[in-house]
C-alpha cells in the first residue's frame, strides 16, 4: 500500500488529549501510520478504552470490530464495551475482565457477546493494560476473536462423550442385571453351579466392553484396557498379572472373543495353574502382526510361570476351552496352548478385517 | 440376624443381592428409591448397607449415605457409572464397586469394609 487507500473515515486520528466520539484515531509518526495499516488490515477485532474517562469508553476501534459485532463506528465510540454483552453472558467471566481492568493485568477470557442484530458469537477476549513513555496507564488493549466454530466443535465432541457414556452405564446395567437373572434363575431351578459358570463368563464379556463402550466414538479400542478389565478380578492386588504391550488399538468385533478366551484362560489358571500358588505369575503380551500377504492380525500371548508343575492340559475344565475355541474358530483366529513344565503357554489369535 | 439394607432401583439386582446376603447368614432389607431407605432405616437397624448410586430420575443414593454415614453404618457403593458422580463418590470414601460385578463379592466387600471400619 504504497499510497493512501483507506477512506477518509478510516483515518485514524490520535493525540495524548483522547480523542472525541466518532474519530479513529491518528496515531503519530511513521510507527503510528504502521499501526493504522495494520489495524486496518488485520481481521482481528481490536479497541482501545480510555480508563482515564468516566466509565473507561472505547476511543478506538478498527474495521474488523465493526463488522465483527455489526455496529458502526459511531456508535461504538464513546461507550463502555459491556455494550456487547447480553442476557447469557457469563457473569464470571465479566468479573475476570473486571478484575483485570482493576489490577491492570493481562487476561484472556471467553464470553458470549452480542451483535446489533442480536445474534450472538463467542468472543475470545485477550485484554491487557497500555502504558505511555512515564509508565502510566494509558489504554486498556482487548481484541476480540470470534471462536463461534471452535465452541461448536467443543460442543458437538462433548456431546459425543455424554452420548457414549449414557451407553456405556445403560449396557453395564444391562450386564448386571442379566447377572441377577442368571443367578436368580439358576437357585429357582437348583443349578447354581451352572448358573455361577454362566454368570461368570457373561461379566467377563461386560468387562471386557467396558473401555470400547467409553471411547465408542473413536471407532477402535485399546486392546490393553479391554485385556485388564477382563483379568481385574483375578488379580485383586494387581502383582500377579504383568501386562505388556500399551497402546495397540484394534477392532471392536474382536472383544467378545478375545474377552472370553482371556477369561477361560484366567479361571484354567486359577484353578490349576499360576494363579493357585502365590509364587506363580502371568504375563499377557499383545501386538498386531501382519503376514507375508500383509493380512493383519491381533495377536495376544499368555505365559505363565512359578506355578505348580504342569503334567499335561487338565483333563477337565475343557468346556471353557472349547467355547473359546469355537468363537475365535468363527472369525478364522484361534486359541493355541501348549502345556510347558513351568507353565501354560497360550496364543489367541485374532484376524483383522481392516 | 444382622440385616443389610440394599438400596437398588433395579428389582432383579435387589434380588440377588439378597440372595447373596442370605448366602453370608446376613438379612437383607430392600429398597428401591430414596423414601423407601430412610423408611427402612427408621424401622430397622442395620448392620451394612449395600447402595446403587444413580436410582433412576436423576435421584442418587447420596442423602442415604449421608444418613449412614452420620449412625456410623458402614456401607459400599455399587455402580455401573463411576465417572458420572465422580466428586460425590470420592467424598463418600466409601469402596466402590464397579457394575457389572458377582453379588457375592459385593457383600464380601461390605463385610471386610465394615471389619475395618468397626
Amino acid at each position: 500500500m504504497s499510497d493512501n487507500t483507506q477512506p477518509a473515515s478510516r483515518q485514524a486520528h490520535y493525540n495524548s488529549q483522547g480523542l472525541g466520539p466518532g474519530e479513529r484515531g491518528n496515531f503519530a509518526g511513521s510507527s503510528g501510520l504502521l499501526f493504522e495499516q495494520a489495524m486496518a488490515q488485520t481481521r482481528m477485532a481490536v479497541c482501545l478504552t480510555d480508563p482515564s474517562q468516566k466509565d473507561d469508553p472505547i476511543v478506538f476501534c478498527n474495521e474488523a470490530f465493526e463488522k465483527l459485532t455489526g455496529y458502526t463506528l459511531g456508535e461504538i465510540i464513546g461507550r463502555n464495551c459491556r455494550f456487547l454483552q447480553g442476557p447469557l453472558t457469563n457473569q464470571d467471566e465479566v468479573g475476570r475482565i473486571r478484575t483485570a481492568l482493576r489490577e491492570e493485568s493481562v487476561a484472556v477470557v471467553e464470553l458470549l457477546n452480542y451483535r446489533k442484530d442480536g445474534s450472538t458469537f463467542w468472543n475470545a477476549l485477550h485484554l491487557g493494560p497500555i502504558y505511555d513513555e512515564d509508565g502510566s496507564l494509558k489504554y486498556f488493549f482487548g481484541s476480540q476473536w470470534d471462536v463461534s466454530d471452535v465452541y461448536a466443535a467443543r460442543a458437538e465432541e462433548r456431546h459425543a462423550k455424554e452420548m457414549a457414556r449414557e451407553v456405556s452405564h445403560r449396557l453395564k446395567n444391562v450386564f448386571a442385571v442379566i447377572g441377577g437373572i442368571v443367578n436368580i434363575t439358576g437357585r429357582a431351578m437348583n443349578a447354581r453351579e451352572v448358573s455361577n459358570r454362566i454368570n461368570d463368563r457373561v461379566q467377563a464379556l461386560g468387562r471386557s466392553y467396558e473401555p470400547t463402550l467409553d471411547e465408542a466414538f473413536l471407532g477402535t479400542i485399546e486392546v490393553g484396557q479391554a485385556v485388564r478389565a477382563v483379568l481385574r478380578p483375578y488379580d485383586p492386588e494387581g502383582d500377579r498379572i504383568a501386562f505388556i504391550g500399551n497402546g495397540v488399538r484394534t477392532e471392536p468385533n474382536a472383544i467378545s472373543a478375545i474377552g472370553l478366551a482371556l477369561h477361560e484362560l484366567a479361571t484354567n489358571a486359577s484353578k490349576y495353574g499360576a494363579l493357585t500358588s502365590d509364587a506363580g505369575r502371568v504375563e499377557v503380551s499383545w501386538r498386531h502382526e501382519h503376514d507375508r500377504h500383509g493380512r493383519g492380525s491381533l495377536v495376544i500371548l499368555w505365559k505363565e510361570s512359578g506355578g505348580p508343575p504342569v503334567a499335561g492340559p487338565p483333563g477337565a475344565g475343557g468346556t471353557g476351552f472349547k467355547i473359546a475355541d469355537a468363537l475365535l474358530s468363527h472369525s478364522h483366529g484361534g486359541l493355541d496352548r501348549q502345556w510347558e513344565p513351568d507353565g501354560l503357554r497360550a496364543e489367541i489369535r485374532f484376524p483383522l478385517t481392516h | 440376624m444382622k440385616l443389610i439394607l440394599i438400596l437398588e432401583d433395579e428389582p432383579f439386582i435387589a434380588i440377588d443381592l439378597k440372595y447373596a446376603c442370605e448366602d453370608e447368614g446376613l438379612g437383607a432389607v430392600t429398597a428401591g428409591n430414596v423414601r423407601q431407605a430412610m423408611t427402612a432405616m427408621d424401622e430397622h437397624r442395620f448392620f451394612g448397607a449395600i447402595l446403587d448410586v444413580n436410582l433412576g430420575n436423576g435421584e442418587t443414593c447420596r442423602e442415604v449415605a449421608e444418613e449412614l454415614r452420620d449412625r456410623r453404618i458402614p456401607f459400599v457403593l455399587n455402580t455401573g457409572d463411576l465417572n458420572r458422580s465422580g466428586e460425590f463418590l470420592r467424598a463418600m470414601r466409601a469402596p466402590i464397586i464397579a457394575k457389572p460385578n458377582a453379588s457375592a463379592d459385593v457383600v464380601r466387600t461390605l463385610l471386610s469394609h465394615g471389619a475395618k471400619v468397626r
